[in-house]
């Protein structure tokens, strides 16, 4: 998707990340380390590279924090006036349900959601199975439906 | 919904454009009409909207210039080539294909009596011709030499070698070859042996291959043919192509 990559870059950053300043730096680190390799004659190889990048460094960055301790998640059925609730959400509350997610979760539902990547790319980016990713995005949307009807009620 | 399909509808991309794969096509037209599916696609859709409501601040914005930074380069095929494991590859390849033709090579060159053919060439690296038994008679003529003198049948020098005048000849018992006729010529001093064939253990037969062949050994060549149970072998000091002149037919490789 040629003119794209580097706004869902950023976008994936606020997701992984959760906090639109961490997220800025972590994008800006990655473009820089791209730009840094292409001066030294060695370009990014493709897009994904962007996105395992900024992965990892975002992953670093959590490291240094506290971590939330985990709980475990309530799931529901999707409701049908899912997509209402989901509507009267902000992106940033999104983006902090998605950042509380456990790995490989968190990273698959991030990729997923930018409606830029194929499953077969997203598993070779995550390296995970197919059945990791169904079963991470398949948990991911039932848990998040729950905090939903928690969150903002259907009406 | 079989088990793989329905674990492919649950990464069912929400723009179906994503979707080149034939198998997740199949997966989505056999999941299009159940409800929870279209929950699942409503689902999604609505949350790919929020992400794309996602904020760009200003400051990012202006990093977007470096996109085509992002879009990636294709290595060039000179880089490609010269990448080492492109290359350990290709030498691993190129070693296997060498021990290959060599093998391969040596199948084609190997005759019954091959072995004994060696020892023989070794011999007459070896071998002072002035201590072989002065004979001097056409080398065509020594078949019954050795038939009238040393009872050996068939001992006959081939046609193309027939014409030479001998120097000497002897008969000897090899350890491997058995009985050996050897007869030296004048013509660049080649040297001669006529030795039984190998048998068949089973038929009890002598093992024959029609046609010249030729070895090479330690800067010496031998022809060498096989006929009514005799191998008959001319022997060089040289590359094998100078015993070819002396081949009516080339050898059979």
């Amino acid at each position: 998707m040629p003119g794209r990559n580097l706004p869902q870059l950023y976008r994936f950053c606020v997701l992984i990340t959760g906090d639109g300043a961490k997220a800025q730096e972590v994008f800006q680190d990655t473009v820089r380390e791209a730009a840094f390799h292409s001066a030294n004659g060695e370009p990014p190889p493709d897009r994904y590279w962007f996105f395992r990048e900024a992965r990892w460094r975002c992953h670093a960055l959590a490291e240094k924090e506290a971590k939330p301790e985990e709980m475990a998640h309530r799931t529901a059925d999707l409701a049908p006036k899912a997509k209402e609730q989901i509507e009267r959400l902000e992106p940033n509350q999104l983006a902090s349900w998605i950042s509380a997610a456990p790995e490989p979760q968190r990273s698959a539902m991030a990729l997923y959601y930018l409606n830029q990547f194929s499953y077969r790319e997203i598993m070779a980016i995550l390296e995970i199975k197919l059945s990791v990713l169904a079963q991470a995005l398949d948990l991911g949307r039932r848990e998040f439906q729950a905090w939903l009807d928690t969150t903002v009620p259907a009406e | 919904m079989r088990k793989g399909l329905r674990t492919l509808a649950a990464c069912a991309p929400v723009d179906h454009d994503l979707a080149k794969e034939r198998r997740m096509r199949t997966a989505i037209a056999r999941a299009k009409n159940s409800d929870a599916f279209a929950a699942q696609q409503n689902f999604d859709r609505a949350i790919t909207k929020l992400v794309r409501a996602t904020d760009v601040p200003p400051t990012i914005a202006e990093w977007f210039a470096n996109e085509k930074l992002a879009e990636g380069t294709k290595r060039s095929i000179f880089r490609t080539v010269f990448h080492p494991a492109i290359l350990a590859t290709a030498f691993a390849l190129a070693v296997i294909a060498v021990i290959a033709w060599l093998k391969f090579d040596e199948q084609v060159h190997a005759f019954p009596g091959l072995s004994v053919a060696k020892h023989l060439l070794a011999q007459a690296s070896t071998t002072r011709i002035v201590d072989l038994p002065p004979v001097q008679a056409e080398a065509g003529a020594m078949g019954d030499f050795f038939l009238m003198k040393h009872r050996l049948n068939h001992y006959d020098v081939p046609e193309e070698f027939a014409q030479f005048l001998t120097t000497g000849a002897r008969v000897y018992d090899d350890d491997e070859a058995g009985r050996v006729g050897q007869i030296a010529v004048s013509e660049k001093r080649m040297q001669y042996f006529l030795f039984p064939a190998r048998r068949d253990s089973k038929s009890g037969q002598p093992e024959e291959f029609s046609g010249w062949r030729t070895l090479e050994q330690d800067g010496w060549s031998g022809a060498v043919r096989s006929k009514n149970g005799v191998i008959f072998m001319a022997v060089l000091r040289g590359p094998e192509k100078e015993l070819a002149p002396y081949l009516k037919v080339p050898p059979s490789h």
